[in-house]
């Protein structure tokens, strides 16, 4: 496992180098000027010993080169792209990440729980509950998508900021991603009276190339943002080209006028922010959806007929190569 | 109501937990069986490891849902990782349900390729997923549908009866007279593609195959009203356009369970 501690004899800056040597030579001066004096052999005695001066100023002088080389080495690797430790620290954060991922949803887990065991026992009892009681386990419930896609933003954030995390590709099903975001979604859907659907064109759509945990997440904020901001249906189509796919997510809702959609891709732009009110998401859904798109070789768009024009609606088309391996 | 009949093995060291044990419940209520591997039966991960291989060569479940920790010493926390290639060796066409918070992390996906080198049927859930999300999950991984699929709590499609029912208020259940034949094999497509995975649409040619003639377009859309008619009134509520079976344009028709 990297740590930050640990550094390479190599990895230290060269002008470290030379600063401890003035340090040392200093040093070395002061010594000297212990054992031996050489005031004595100006014609006008000095009040303090001059190597002792000199070794003092260079003490200091040569610490702080060392201390410089340092800090300016620090942050040249911090930004740039192509030194071994900005990968460390990634990996590091994203190991950091991952046991407090774990540590958070611990607590998560457990309220839950509870708030499920909560509705099993209403079901078995049978007992009859007002029905601010079932609204306040539907809104503890709805709380988990939310964390979910949260702490899988951060950690998509994480891993696009490791210069050296690659963008491979592997055998992807489209449709069972989309399956799996439907499964996901449905729930939530029911409860708040909204609806998905969703096909694929061809039916049997086969394999591509790609990265499903990309693809899912890319998908999943789509998704997840539809029912926050669009209408009561959703649908996600998926489409086969000869060397790209797509897929549109599109809600029924009022639609998002140009003004806005210039800013949907924004790191930490929300809809609220035009308003100048109070944030109620991160921003970074999107952001990051496109960042992935890219680094995927594909590309995230939107356009929106905006309500009151009939038909008012909002397509993301997320477009993707299919990626066939070569020959 | 619980017309699905089927066997699941779950395996995680906290099965005792309200999160696991209200996904057991949902199981339940959907009519499968679940049997339980955990950390208080058994002690240590590799008990639990050993134990959930016996059950599964003598109970030869259906599907597994597994912890990926087993336990809380270092060496337990990815055990669940070290079951799953055994069952993968062992039993490569045996459906797995990872259940794990680390079902975004990089453990994953080497799991995640690894696994589909082998084409097994492996996938991951968060443990914050909802019970109904991973009792979805477990349908589309197991993927043979039942005989018998229950749309909502009042409607069951019985494919060996060939008839769809309905249950009263007083627990009965009475066939739906008008939907039959043709009909009924319309409905059973639609139901089955809604089992699979909420909200398909089934395209307009798959629900054709079903019909004769010159338009058979036409026909369908005939048949399709036909069944929401005779649904509705077993239903004792009328179903408009989109209810229980809805058009999607230039598509084809899905199912929607009508709301409770």
């Amino acid at each position: 496992m990297a740590t930050l501690t640990h550094r390479r004899i190599g990895a230290h800056p060269w002008p470290a180098f030379a600063g401890f040597a003035v340090a040392v030579a200093g040093l070395v001066a002061m010594v000297i000027s212990l054992f031996f004096p050489i005031t004595g052999l100006f014609p006008k005695p000095w009040p303090v010993e001059p190597l002792a001066y000199l070794g003092i100023a260079g003490v200091v002088i040569g610490l702080a080169l060392a201390v410089g080389a340092y800090v300016t080495d620090g942050q040249r690797r911090r930004h740039s792209n192509g030194f071994q430790d900005v990968g460390d620290w990634s990996r590091l954060t994203e190991q950091q990440f991952e046991t407090f991922q774990h540590d958070l949803g611990r607590p998560m887990r457990r309220i839950l729980g509870k708030c499920r065991e909560v509705r099993g026992v209403l079901a078995a009892t049978g007992e009859d509950v007002s029905i601010v009681v079932h609204e306040l386990l539907d809104e503890i419930e709805e709380q988990a998508p939310s964390f979910r896609l949260m702490m899988a933003n951060m950690q998509v954030m994480i891993n696009l900021e490791t210069p050296e995390a690659p963008a491979e590709s592997y055998p992807v099903e489209p449709t069972a991603v989309v399956s799996r975001i439907v499964e996901r979604y449905t729930g939530q859907a029911m409860e708040q009276g909204k609806d998905i659907a969703w096909w694929s064109e061809p039916q049997e759509f086969g394999l591509v190339y790609s990265d499903a945990a990309a693809l899912e997440h890319i998908i999943a904020n789509l998704v997840d943002n539809a029912l926050r901001y669009g209408g009561d249906y959703i649908e996600i189509s998926t489409t086969r080209g000869a060397e790209t796919f797509r897929v549109d997510v599109t809600d029924n809702g009022p639609g998002i006028p140009a003004h806005y959609r210039s800013h949907l891709f924004t790191r930490g732009w929300t809809p609220e922010m035009g308003r100048s009110e109070e944030k109620t998401s991160s921003g970074l859904g999107l952001y990051i959806s496109r960042t992935l798109a890219h680094r995927y070789g594909g590309e995230l768009s939107v356009t929106s007929v905006v309500a009151p024009q009939p038909d008012h609606c909002t397509t993301f088309t997320l477009t993707l190569p299919v990626g066939a391996p070569e020959a | 109501m619980s017309p699905r009949s089927g066997n699941i093995l779950v395996v995680d060291d906290e099965a005792t937990s309200a999160i696991v044990r209200a996904v057991c419940r949902r199981l339940e209520d959907e009519g499968w069986s679940t049997r339980v591997v955990s950390k208080e039966e058994h002690g240590s991960a590799d008990d639990m490891l050993w134990a959930a291989l016996e059950e599964i060569e003598e109970s030869l479940p259906d599907g597994v849902i597994l912890d990926v920790r087993l336990g809380e010493y270092r060496d337990d926390h990815f055990k669940g990782l070290d079951l799953l290639k055994r069952i993968v060796a062992d039993r490569p066409h045996l459906p797995v349900l990872m259940f794990t918070q680390y079902s975004h992390g990089v453990e994953r996906d080497t799991v995640a390729r690894s696994a589909l080198q082998v084409e097994a049927p492996v996938e991951f859930i968060d443990k914050l997923a909802s019970p109904e999300e991973v009792a979805l999950r477990i349908r589309r991984l197991v993927g043979a549908e039942p005989e018998t699929i229950a749309i909502g709590s009042r409607i069951v499609l019985d494919a060996d009866a060939g008839a769809v029912l309905i249950k009263y208020s007083d627990g009965q259940l009475a066939a739906v007279n008008d939907v039959r034949g043709r009909r009924f094999e319309i409905l059973r497509e639609l139901a089955q593609a809604w089992y699979r995975s909420p909200g398909n649409v089934v395209p307009f040619d798959r629900l054709e195959r079903y019909l004769e003639g010159d338009d058979t377009r036409a026909s369908l859309r005939v048949r399709i009203r036909e069944i929401k008619v005779a649904m509705g009134r077993a239903l004792e509520q009328p179903l408009g356009a989109n209810d229980f079976i809805v058009s999607v344009r230039d598509r084809g028709y899905r199912l929607l369970p009508p709301r409770e």
